[in-house]
């Protein structure tokens, strides 16, 4: 979905095509510039919304702009919507929708991956690209898409490390590409010493050990984490998420070594 | 010595590839054979002794991909780095980086070891710009190191005048 501000920028200038924009993009103008001419219709009529915006051509900037089915029409009143309410047709995917409103979940760290499991299931029996192989090549793009999107979300959601690192990107926060040294010195030497005894292992117990003691650390790791996001203190969860991923790495390594056994 | 789950997986990714190199493609994930050189036969694999005076330790970490590195350097009486070690725990990029980097400082001096940049690093082993960060990881650690052998040598100043 394009963003209001830009909408208003391209009806101003009148340039509504450019080349080199993908067909994605110009589907999503035209969806929106649509859109916004069936709201001018409509004139002031104000809305029952909380937050009370007027509807009309002086403020068509803040006019919110609603999707329509590419096929006949008809308003997209849910938020995502997979197929058409009316002519049951499948849409492109949503944007600016979190992988937790795909996933009809509560945008919290602690979830049910039971749940998150059956909706993903559910939702791929739907739009896999296997049910729209004599649908026209238009629906097969969008199935093919949703798909995606759809697997995306749940590989995101379904372990605690790459869930809450979503949540922090959620935020605008994200764990920069820099280097850890003095800062965390004490944990680096923890690394060290537990990398280097696993890679010095020489029995599937040995390595079992350490990956029931870093399992133990996760677990640790997930709950304080939770804690933190919950208080919102951003900073302290993503420190907790940095540990994770060293964790989750040992973690990685000793699955490794273990099948280097077999 | 590498895991041989790691080394196959290495290996298995370079047949896929079938080339060793593509430095125009930018977008390819093989390994450049100096990567790989370095992967198979690591240079200066081990530890010093992090206790001994003339020993600078460094330890770094790269939080965005969960990358360990520690790189120690062993200073003789006129200030040469006669002796480098390494040991990493990350992607092959990371491993090598760390192997070069102990190649590099070994006969400078620790002044001229400051002044080795982490593109020197990338420009040899040609890392693609996705790995950039591991050569970034390298100068610290080795910057780390020297650090670390500085702290010792001005405690031993310190001490040494405190007692005369």
């Amino acid at each position: 979905m394009l963003r209001v501000n830009t909408l208003r920028v391209l009806c101003r200038t009148g340039t509504l095509l450019q080349t080199g924009w993908s067909l994605k993009d110009r589907q999503s103008l035209s969806r929106a510039v649509t859109c916004a001419l069936q709201s001018l219709q409509q004139q002031f009529v104000p809305q029952d919304r909380g937050d009370k915006r007027d509807v009309g051509v002086r403020h068509l900037c803040t006019a919110q702009v609603c999707l329509t089915c590419w096929n006949c029409q008809h308003p997209l009143k849910q938020k995502p919507a997979f197929f058409c309410e009316s002519c049951e047709v499948v849409q492109p995917p949503p944007e600016d929708t979190s992988y937790f409103s795909i996933l009809e979940c509560d945008c919290t760290f602690t979830l049910d991956t039971l749940k998150l499991q059956k909706k993903y299931l559910q939702l791929q029996r739907l739009l896999h690209p296997d049910n729209f192989s004599q649908k026209s090549e238009r629906e097969q793009g969008y199935s093919e898409s949703q798909s995606a999107l759809v697997n995306k979300a749940y590989e995101t959601l379904l372990k605690p490390l790459s869930r809450g690192l979503y949540m922090l990107e959620l935020q605008g926060l994200n764990i920069e590409e820099g280097t850890d040294s003095a800062v965390n010195s004490e944990l680096l030497m923890e690394l060290m010493e537990i990398n280097e005894a696993l890679d010095a292992v020489e029995t599937p117990q040995e390595a079992n050990e350490i990956g029931q003691d870093t399992k133990g650390k996760l677990a640790d790791l997930t709950e304080q984490i939770d804690t933190a996001l919950n208080k919102g203190e951003l900073q302290t969860a993503k420190a907790l998420l940095t540990k994770m991923k060293y964790f989750a790495n040992i973690e990685e390594k000793v699955k490794e070594k273990l099948s280097s056994f077999m | 010595r590498m895991s041989g789950a790691t080394l196959r997986k290495c290996i298995s990714l370079l047949v896929y590839r079938g080339k060793l190199f593509s430095p125009e493609h930018s977008t390819s994930c093989s390994y450049h054979k100096k990567v790989v050189d370095h992967y198979e036969n690591p240079r200066n694999v081990g530890s010093l002794d992090k206790n001994a005076q003339n020993v600078g330790t460094g330890l770094v970490g790269a939080p965005a991909c969960g990358d360990v590195m520690k790189l120690q350097i062993q200073v003789d009486d006129n200030g040469k780095i006669v002796d480098a070690k390494f040991k990493t725990f990350g992607c092959g990029s990371a491993i090598a980086s760390s192997s070069l980097a102990t190649e590099l400082v070994k006969g400078k001096s620790v002044d001229e070891a400051l002044t080795i940049k982490n593109t020197d690093i990338a420009k040899e082993l040609c890392l693609p710009p996705v790995k950039l960060h591991c050569s970034m990881l390298a100068e610290d650690a080795i910057k780390a190191a020297l650090s670390d052998y500085r702290l010792k040598q001005d405690k031993k100043e310190v001490l040494g005048e405190a007692r005369a």
